[in-house]
Order: structure tokens, then C-alpha cells, then sequence
């Protein structure tokens, strides 16, 4: 008989799953579940319904008495499918009355499922193996993780960090440095940087993948490696402030490595550094950019780290452009639906979300999308192009680059 | 880990548990219960069995669903020996300069409840009379139990104390409409209205009903005392409000059944007390410590 090793599940996350109330509050707004599908097991409450009667029927009352009861394989196979076809948004987390911290519970309940040997999923071994042996998820050398970095070099000097030590410390991210159609973002990052006449560098090709993926799919402890890896680099390059501008990256590194181990410096989304340029006037956007846009929350930056402000103050702040707001913002934003591993394992439903999303951002008269992620902005821009839409895909980056442009 | 220490880890739990167990139930079967209106003892004592076994069953239940929580990733030890700490480290939480955060991480997220205010004032309030109808009701319970039985307090037992015809009538009356009116909006949501939200399975059905029986259980128990004049409901019954309201268009013949509806009444509240455990209804523990848990155990016990 399959006995469930409920060791992994953590105390709070066992706590919450008795807190749940079956409101049902979550499943009307659950991307995945509840708007795109409409499968009860795949929403907040039929998860929580779902494991909590699995576990109990080998540790309750009822099996302390009479024996541990047996669970299919069938019931296993099903409930570790479901568990991944969310993106971990956190909408659930936001309109839950009993206040249960579900983003926690979510990611605990794949590191759960991958201590009993249900998960990962087969298509995010693949990514997993690449992460393992290559320090990211695009099956790309270490070496060509530096790359991007090749059609800038001319016009901003890039500092070693581990060598010249600067005081900002800018970390790349996996998408950005490796997908060609991202790579931009890093440029544009670069760019805003060195307008402001900040110093500052990069780890190059010994940056490792901050982990975020290894940790959203359930696999900590290969993360933790991850973490510990890029934690040595931090503590060499003694910086004193790390800026990402992948929001993935930010949340995993403000909040999941303080977990594993000291995180000496600051640790800023490049749309709060930017704030704070703007503040000390060593950023000016000066240019006018004509766009009328829309503004998309990253669900990392949004619900996970309440970064609703900042990135609006910057599109406010840019001259000429005219900003229109979505229906559904800030905590009540829709996902982009690629995030928790979703993309890669159920790319059509990914893809059912994010159309969805470009609905709502058509529905605004938007002549652009802008958000500050790499994994929206290429999901979102993969939708626009399917649905033939006019929107323009942008990163605030770019606006922001184009705005301050002058200096470089 | 050696056989002999987890045995040990587990004695330290169980025999104060079953020790504390054993003195409530000696508690609830010699308490004198002068007061009580049924006239036929051996109705009080078939409920005081029923009680007894239902609070032991309650609190079993309550302990081993806590120890499924102590199996969890984030203490050390055997479970046992993790649910003591846990208990020692919340008491000296309760005894610590914390307790005014406590307190109003309480009342603020696991009472006041914002986040449901916000989808719905409705729901809010209705939920908020069931709330505290319930524990208001829980703390008039224990002040009569204790003035009643224990201090012998006259004005409570009195027909026409201030205590008998504003506690024992009025109050109980109020918080008992306040839970009634609360259950029966979430019947007609869950039954009638059925918003696409709800999921309506056995449990959910079955919590529901077994709380308006027990409340509505109550009310008729009342007026069916009103009616037929039993001691305790002769005089100042108006006080009484909705009991009263009821005994209205119940035969005065009724009384001679009150002995066996205070029994089947009793009796459906024990067995509800046993069920708390094992339904939905446990969210009324473990919400609020779930809540309280997240905002004051140190970010290492949660993050390990």
C-alpha cells in the first residue's frame, strides 16, 4: 500500500488546510480552475479538499484506529496533475476570507509531491536536467549566458562584479540573458542604468539560475543548491544593492533566500531602483513618448511583493504618454497564466489565460501592453501575435529607456 | 529514535490529556445541577452519560486533527513531544508582552474577518452573527453554569431575579436569534439561491442543519416550557422573547412532553459537540490559530 510521507507539508500549510472553509471565494477568479476550465479539482478549494482527505485517511482519527486506508494510484496521479495546472498566482491567496496563504501552500504542496516521487511533472524534467547541468532552463551553455550583454558593449561599460566589486549589482536572469527575444530587456536595463550614471556590474557567465523554477515546480532542494551558489557570489561581488529586472527573480531572491541563507545587500526590483533614481534626479525622463498603454501586474511583482505602485508612477511620470487602466489591477489583476510551470506543461491553457488577459488590455483602446516581467511579456507577446492583435508588447524598460535616452 | 524515548514522548502527552479529560467529565457528572427543569432524573443522567462521552470524543478528535498537524515539516521530535512545545511555547505567548498583538491579530483577521467584508457585507454580517451569537452564547454558558451551579446565586435562580429574566431568558434568547438568523440566510444561499461558489456536499449540508437543529432545538424546547408551564418558564416568560413567540401556537398540553424534548434537545447538542471535530466546523479553531500561527511564529519555524 502507497503511504503518503506528509513530513514535507508544513505545519502552517497542514493548519490551513483545516482553515479552509469551502467558501468558495477562490474558485471564481482561479485562472486555471475556476475561469479558464471550470474543474473543481484544479481550484483553491478542490485542492485543499482533495490532499486533506487523502492524508487523512492514513493519519486521521478514523486511521489511527483502524489502520491507514489505502489511495490509488489513479486518485495520486490525479490530484499531482491538477496541483501543477495552476501558475501560482496568488488571486486566491488575495480574495481568501480565512486570510490562508496559499502561494505557500501551493509551492509546499509540490515540494510534497515531489518527496513522494509524484512529481516533477515529465515535461519539466527536461527543464529541471537543464537547470541541474546548466545552470538554467533553456539548455544553453554557461558560457553564452553573457551574450546579450555583446550588443551593448560598445555603448556601456559593464563591470565584472566579482573583479571590480561596484556598488549595484544587476542580476540577469535565465530569460533574458538566453531568449532572443528578451534579451532586450537586459539591454534596456542596462541602458536606464547606465543613464543615471549608476555604477554597476554583473556575475556575466558565472551568474546561476536564481532558483526560481526549481522552486515553483516542488524540487527546494535542488533550488537550495542554486541558492547557495549564487548566495557565494553575492558574498564575493559585495555589493550593495541587487537589482533584478525579472520578476521571478526578485521574489525568489527577496523572499526565498533569506530562507536558505544571509542575504547581505538590498534586494530591488529595477522598478523601485528606478523610483528612487527618479526621486534623486540622477534619472530624468526628459523625451516624450507618444503611446497610449496599459499596464499588466506581474503576478511576482503584484500580489507576492505588493509592487502596485511603483511600476504606475513610472508610466506617469514618462512624458507623452497617456496611461489606461485594465478592469481587473493591482491585487484583482489576471495572470498572465504562465507562470508555476504551466507554460511548459500545459502551454494551450497558458495560452487560453494569457489570451484572456489580452482581451481585457484590448478592451482599454491600448495602442501597448507594458508589463515588467520576462515571463508575461513573453507569454502575453506570444498571444497578441496569435490573436492578430495590434497591441504592441513592451517592457516598462523600454518606455523608460526611450524616455531618458540622451547621455547613451 | 529509540522505541523507549518515543514511548516516553508520548506518555507526556497522553496521560495529562486523558488525566484533564477525566476530571472535566468528573466535573460534568458531579456538578449538583439544583436548577435544572427536567422533573424525571433519569433523563438528566442519560444526558450526562451522552455529554460525558461526547466531550471526550470532541476532545480526541480535536487532538489527533492537531496531531496531523504536528507530522508537518518545520518542528523536531516526535509529534508528541512537538505538540508539547507548541503548547508551552503558546502559553507563554498568552503570558508574554505579545498578547495585545495577539489579541488583535484575532480580532482583526480570524473575527473582523476584512477580506470577507470587502467581497460581501452580507455574508460579513450574517457569518459575524453566527460568530459571535455562538461564543457569546459559549461565555453565558460558562457564567451560569458557574453562578448556577457552583455560587448557587439567587438572582439567577430566582423566577424574578435580574439574572434569570436578563441572562438566562433575554441574552440566551438574543444570541440564539443571531445564530438562527445568520444559519438561515446561509440555508437559503446554500440550498435555495445556490450561488455557483458553493459546492454543497454531505458535510457542508450536514454542519449546516445539525447547528439549526440544535439552535431551533433549543427554541421550541423553550416554548414548548412556556406552553406548559414548566418551573423556570412560568413567570416573565415575555422576556423570553422568541420562545415566547413560539409557545404562542403551541397547546399548553405540549409541557408533559418537555422531559423528552430536553433529552432529544440535550442529547442533539452533545452529538454536535462530537462532530465539531470531524466536519468543516473544526475552521472555528483552526482558522483563527492558523492565522495567529502565521503572524507570530518566528520566520524559521515557518520557513525550515
Amino acid at each position: 500500500m502507497k503511504k503518503l510521507d506528509i513530513s514535507k507539508l508544513d505545519v502552517l500549510a497542514l493548519m490551513r488546510y483545516d482553515a479552509c472553509t469551502r467558501c468558495g471565494e477562490c474558485t471564481a477568479t482561479c485562472p486555471t480552475g475556476g475561469e479558464a476550465q471550470d474543474i473543481e479539482l484544479i481550484t483553491p478549494r478542490g485542492k485543499i479538499l482533495k490532499l486533506r482527505e487523502l492524508y487523512k485517511r492514513q493519519y486521521g482519527l478514523k486511521a489511527r484506529i483502524f489502520g491507514p486506508a489505502e489511495i490509488s494510484d489513479d486518485e495520486l496521479r490525479e490530484l499531482t496533475g491538477r496541483a501543477y495546472e495552476c501558475t501560482i498566482c496568488g488571486q486566491c491567496k488575495a480574495v481568501c476570507p480565512a486570510s490562508l496563504d496559499t502561494i505557500e501552500m501551493w509551492e509546499n504542496m509540490r515540494e510534497f509531491l515531489v518527496s513522494n516521487g509524484l512529481a516533477p511533472l515529465p515535461a519539466h524534467e527536461q527543464i529541471v536536467k537543464s537547470i541541474e547541468n546548466y545552470d538554467n532552463p533553456w539548455m544553453q551553455p554557461r558560457s553564452q549566458r553573457s551574450r546579450w550583454s555583446k550588443r551593448i558593449e560598445k555603448e556601456v561599460k559593464l563591470k565584472d562584479a566579482l573583479k571590480e566589486k561596484p556598488d549595484v549589482l544587476f542580476f540577469v536572469g535565465c530569460t533574458a540573458s538566453y531568449d532572443p527575444n528578451i534579451r532586450d530587456m537586459a539591454t534596456d536595463t542596462v541602458r536606464v542604468l547606465a543613464n543615471a550614471n549608476l555604477e554597476f556590474g554583473t556575475l556575466g557567465n558565472e551568474e546561476s539560475c536564481c532558483g526560481s523554477t526549481l522552486m515553483r515546480t516542488g524540487l527546494v532542494d535542488s533550488a537550495k543548491k542554486m541558492v547557495l551558489k549564487n548566495l557565494e557570489l553575492f558574498e564575493k561581488a559585495e555589493p550593495s544593492t541587487i537589482v533584478t529586472s525579472c520578476a521571478g527573480c526578485y521574489k525568489t531572491i527577496r523572499q526565498d533566500y533569506p530562507k536558505v541563507g544571509k542575504v547581505g545587500p538590498r534586494v530591488l526590483h529595477i522598478t523601485q531602483l528606478v523610483n528612487e533614481l527618479l526621486d534623486e534626479k540622477k534619472l530624468v525622463l526628459r523625451n516624450k513618448v507618444d503611446y497610449r498603454v496599459t499596464y499588466h501586474d506581474p503576478c511576482h511583482l503584484g500580489r507576492h511583493n505588493k509592487l502596485y505602485d511603483e511600476p504606475r508612477r513610472i508610466i506617469e511620470s514618462i512624458p507623452g504618454l497617456k496611461f489606461v487602466e485594465m478592469d481587473r489591477i493591482r491585487e484583482d489583476s489576471r495572470c498572465c497564466g504562465a507562470g508555476g510551470g504551466v507554460k511548459t506543461a500545459f502551454p494551450d491553457l497558458a495560452e487560453k489565460i494569457s489570451s484572456m488577459r489580452v482581451d481585457d488590455a484590448e478592451q482599454t483602446g491600448a495602442e501597448a501592453l507594458v508589463t515588467s516581467c520576462p515571463f508575461c511579456y513573453q507569454s502575453l507577446k506570444a498571444s497578441i501575435e496569435a490573436k492578430g492583435s495590434k497591441l504592441k508588447m513592451m517592457d516598462l524598460m523600454e518606455l523608460v529607456r526611450m524616455s531618458s535616452s540622451g547621455t547613451v | 529514535m529509540a522505541r523507549g524515548r518515543y514511548l516516553k514522548d508520548r506518555l507526556y502527552l497522553y496521560l495529562p490529556f486523558f488525566v484533564g479529560l477525566l476530571l472535566l467529565s468528573l466535573v460534568i457528572l458531579l456538578l449538583p445541577y439544583d436548577t435544572v427543569y427536567v422533573k424525571d432524573r433519569t433523563y438528566l443522567s442519560v444526558f450526562l452519560v451522552t455529554i460525558v462521552l461526547c466531550v471526550s470524543v470532541f476532545f480526541i478528535g480535536l487532538l489527533f486533527d492537531v496531531m496531523v498537524w504536528m507530522e508537518g515539516k518545520g518542528l523536531v521530535g516526535t509529534p508528541e513531544r512537538r505538540l508539547l512545545r507548541t503548547i508551552a511555547r503558546s502559553i507563554r505567548f498568552l503570558f508574554s508582552r505579545r498578547l495585545v498583538r495577539i489579541v488583535s491579530v484575532l480580532y482583526h483577521d480570524a473575527i473582523h474577518l476584512p477580506r470577507l467584508k470587502e467581497r460581501s457585507v452580507t455574508r460579513w454580517f450574517m457569518h459575524f452573527l453566527i460568530l459571535g451569537g455562538f461564543v457569546l452564547t459559549f461565555l453565558l454558558d460558562i457564567v451560569v453554569t458557574i453562578s448556577l451551579d457552583l455560587f448557587k446565586y439567587q438572582p439567577m435562580i430566582d423566577e424574578t431575579g435580574w439574572a434569570k429574566i436578563w441572562i438566562r431568558d433575554f441574552a440566551f434568547d438574543l444570541t440564539g436569534l443571531m445564530i438562527l438568523i445568520g444559519l438561515c440566510y446561509y440555508a437559503v444561499r446554500r440550498f435555495i439561491i445556490k450561488p455557483k461558489m458553493l459546492r454543497t456536499e454531505l458535510p457542508d449540508a450536514a454542519s449546516i442543519l445539525f447547528l439549526l437543529t440544535v439552535v431551533l432545538g433549543g427554541f421550541i424546547l423553550e416554548a414548548v416550557g412556556i406552553a406548559g408551564g414548566i418551573p423556570g418558564h412560568a413567570v416573565n416568560q415575555e422576556y423570553s422573547f422568541f420562545g415566547y413567540t413560539l409557545s404562542l401556537a403551541m397547546p399548553s398540553s405540549w409541557g408533559a412532553h418537555y422531559d423528552q424534548v430536553w433529552l432529544i434537545h440535550g442529547v442533539i447538542s452533545a452529538l454536535f459537540i462530537a462532530y465539531i471535530p470531524f466536519s468543516k466546523l473544526f475552521h472555528m479553531f483552526a482558522t483563527p490559530i492558523a492565522i495567529e500561527a502565521e503572524q507570530l511564529l518566528p520566520s524559521g519555524v515557518r520557513a525550515a
